[in-house]
């Protein structure tokens, strides 16, 4: 198994709070946590994406991990609460600023869309209401096959006894269909006090109606496999990797040797030999 | 549409009810294959402070160093091998590694290295092992014997071994590691040329006045038992009262007031040879003392070791937990106690 990962702390302008929260997230042994900035598109015109705060502005130092000897590991996420469909572009630049992308529909017909179509890594299921549609076996397998993620929430249900209800309602009917498969439990935490360790996390997992092994899986491997899909998706199926590099001259040194490596048709070539 | 949360996460205990005296008993066995041994917590009822003879016992407990930032393949060099691993026992466990998160690396006194890698880890480090028991596809355990001739220096298993911890997988962590009978002597060529610390292993003592104890340990319910001698040890208050929501533990029926008890642990990288003086000692407390009275000595081995009793995988699923309890008793009869967690084989 991987290390212990909590993928959706809510974003707060305030810088104390959020610091607090990565510190917590630390003691409690979460190796990896992501911050997640929550948007939902309102009127019909383009919608402006707030662009993620630099990590390195947020803390000077980040807390080591309790029990490791690593700093712990924070990464950028978005969540759109897609109530159209068009609230989700898919070629938008300003995706590319973040580590992971989830989505959040609130139809039938955007939650098909996001299982079967959309390039997104984690689709989260509402906990502060009744699901206003149910859960169907054909579009779940198909995100589990694309490797997308359903996530659910915990800290609603500590803030309120009714939201409780609706989280382990929401979760149970999820786990009944995908059967406990690609499932991440995170917190959604607003306050440091929120977040539970990932022990305890697994112990209520239990409640949604997973198995021992998936609990577990539920806060370490599945989170690993959401960052991979995020990180292949960044770099277009995993097959060009960009790499901020230092100078001009190493970018048109580098140039060169693709050209002669690649099976290009020999009119191709030629025109390249002519170009250096 | 509800969920069945009844099913506790299974853990084994396993029970044994001998004699000292009995020519086949089992006590020094099961101390000597538990080869990491974090803590040792000793409970002695109607006793104020611990006779001389056994206050020097506990306070000798050998010493133990922290290497830290220790490449892993330095545990394969020829020096190393040759001064500490090949003469006496050498005790060598990972640092603030997590058995469920982490590659750990275990140093057993036999002289078998064990190391327990991701998938990822593994296949970088191009070595034969096997799947996890516990977690197979997630996990993988890369086992050699060092005194075997195939892993002598230069020997092909080897090198590959070897050049797999050099350069395909260079593992580097803290590490603690212990000798014996020689201690940090045989351990210099390597301590040497990393930075390292030696640490005492932490002595706590205290008297606990009013101690509500079951009045008769051997007919006790094990169960209920370990758990009151657990509250115990961890400072728990066991008198329910209806007052207090933070602990409903109970001490078994029928129980009794102890005007005193003294309890000690003693926390470190804890040596089987040094767990069996004590025991020894506890015995010689226990004939020599006048009062009617009985002592339990607990053992906690590390939740994070790659191995628990005798070689045998040890992993961690809600609670990393491997330990065993010895109940003393005057007329040299013991219960002995083994528990483990969800992810660990049965103990012998």
């Amino acid at each position: 198994m991987s290390v212990f990962m909590d993928l959706n702390l809510t974003f707060t302008e305030d810088k104390s709070v959020l610091q607090r929260m990565i510190e917590t997230a630390a003691q409690l042994g979460f190796s990896t946590v992501a911050i997640n900035y929550m948007f939902e598109p309102k009127a019909k015109k383009k919608p402006q994406i707030p662009a993620p705060t630099p990590i390195t502005e947020l803390m000077d130092q980040l807390p080591v991990v309790q029990g490791r000897s690593r700093p712990i590991r924070v990464l950028n996420r978005l969540t759109l609460v897609m109530s159209d469909s068009f609230h989700f572009r898919s070629t938008a630049p300003e995706y590319r600023c973040f580590d992971l992308l989830a989505v959040q529909p609130t139809t039938e017909k955007l939650f098909h869309a996001a299982c079967m179509v959309y390039d997104i890594d984690i689709i989260c299921v509402s906990v502060t209401e009744r699901l206003p549609f149910f859960f169907k076996r054909a579009p779940v397998n198909g995100a589990i096959d694309r490797g997308v993620v359903f996530e659910v929430s915990y800290s609603a249900a500590i803030r309120d006894s009714t939201m409780r209800r609706y989280t382990i309602a929401n979760a149970i009917s999820l786990i009944e269909c995908c059967k406990g498969k690609s499932v991440m439990v995170s917190s959604a935490a607003e306050k440091a006090l929120e977040l539970r360790g990932p022990y305890d996390v697994t112990n209520l997992s239990l409640l949604f109606g997973l198995s021992d092994k998936d609990c577990k899986e539920a806060v370490s491997s599945t989170c690993r496999s959401v960052l991979l899909h995020g990180e292949t998706r960044k770099t277009a199926s995993g097959i060009i990797y960009t790499v901020k590099s230092c100078s001009k001259a190493s970018d048109q040194q580098e140039a060169p040797p693709q050209s002669e490596t690649c099976e290009a048709p020999p009119s191709k070539k030629q025109k390249s030999s002519v170009t250096e | 549409m509800s969920v069945d949360v009844a099913q506790a996460p299974p853990s084994l205990l396993v029970c044994e009810r001998s004699s000292f005296v009995e020519q086949n008993n089992r006590v020094g066995s099961h101390v000597e294959q538990l080869h990491f041994n974090y803590k040792v917590s000793l409970l002695l009822p109607e006793c104020s402070s611990a006779p001389s003879h056994l206050d020097s016992v506990l306070k000798s407990f050998s010493s133990f160093y922290l290497i830290r930032k220790l490449p892993i393949y330095e545990l394969l060099n020829k020096d190393f091998l040759e001064s500490a691993v090949y003469h006496g026992s050498v005790y060598g466990l990972s640092y603030k590694t997590r058995i469920d998160e982490d590659t750990c690396v275990a140093l057993m006194p036999n002289g078998r290295l064990c190391l327990s890698l991701d998938k990822h880890s593994f296949q970088l480090l191009g070595f034969e092992g096997t799947w996890s028991r516990f977690r197979p596809k997630d996990r993988h355990i890369v086992s050699v014997d060092l005194t075997d001739s195939s892993m002598a220096p230069g020997g092909r298993g080897y090198l590959r071994l070897l050049t797999g911890l050099m350069s395909r997988l260079p593992l580097s962590m803290d590490f603690l590691l212990s000798h014996h009978p020689g201690g940090g002597a045989y351990l210099q060529p390597l301590l040497s040329r990393y930075d390292w610390s030696e640490h005492r292993p932490e002595m706590i003592s205290q008297v606990l006045p009013h101690l509500s104890c079951p009045s008769d340990p051997k007919s006790c319910d094990v169960q209920s038992f370990l758990e009151w001698l657990g509250a115990v040890d961890a400072d728990i208050s066991s008198e329910n009262s209806s007052s207090s929501f933070l602990s409903s533990f109970v001490c078994p029926e029928p129980k009794t007031v102890l005007s005193r008890a003294l309890s000690v642990s003693i926390c470190g990288l804890l040596p089987p040879p040094d767990v069996h003086r004590l025991i020894q000692e506890v015995r010689r407390y226990l004939e020599q003392t006048r009062l009617e009275t009985w002592a339990s000595l607990t053992v906690h081995g590390f939740a994070d070791s790659p191995v628990s009793w005798r070689d045998n995988e040890h992993g961690h699923l809600r609670g990393g937990e491997n330990f065993y309890t010895l109940l003393m008793f005057q007329d040299h009869a013991y219960h002995l106690y083994l528990a483990t967690g969800a992810h660990d084989t049965c103990p012998p």
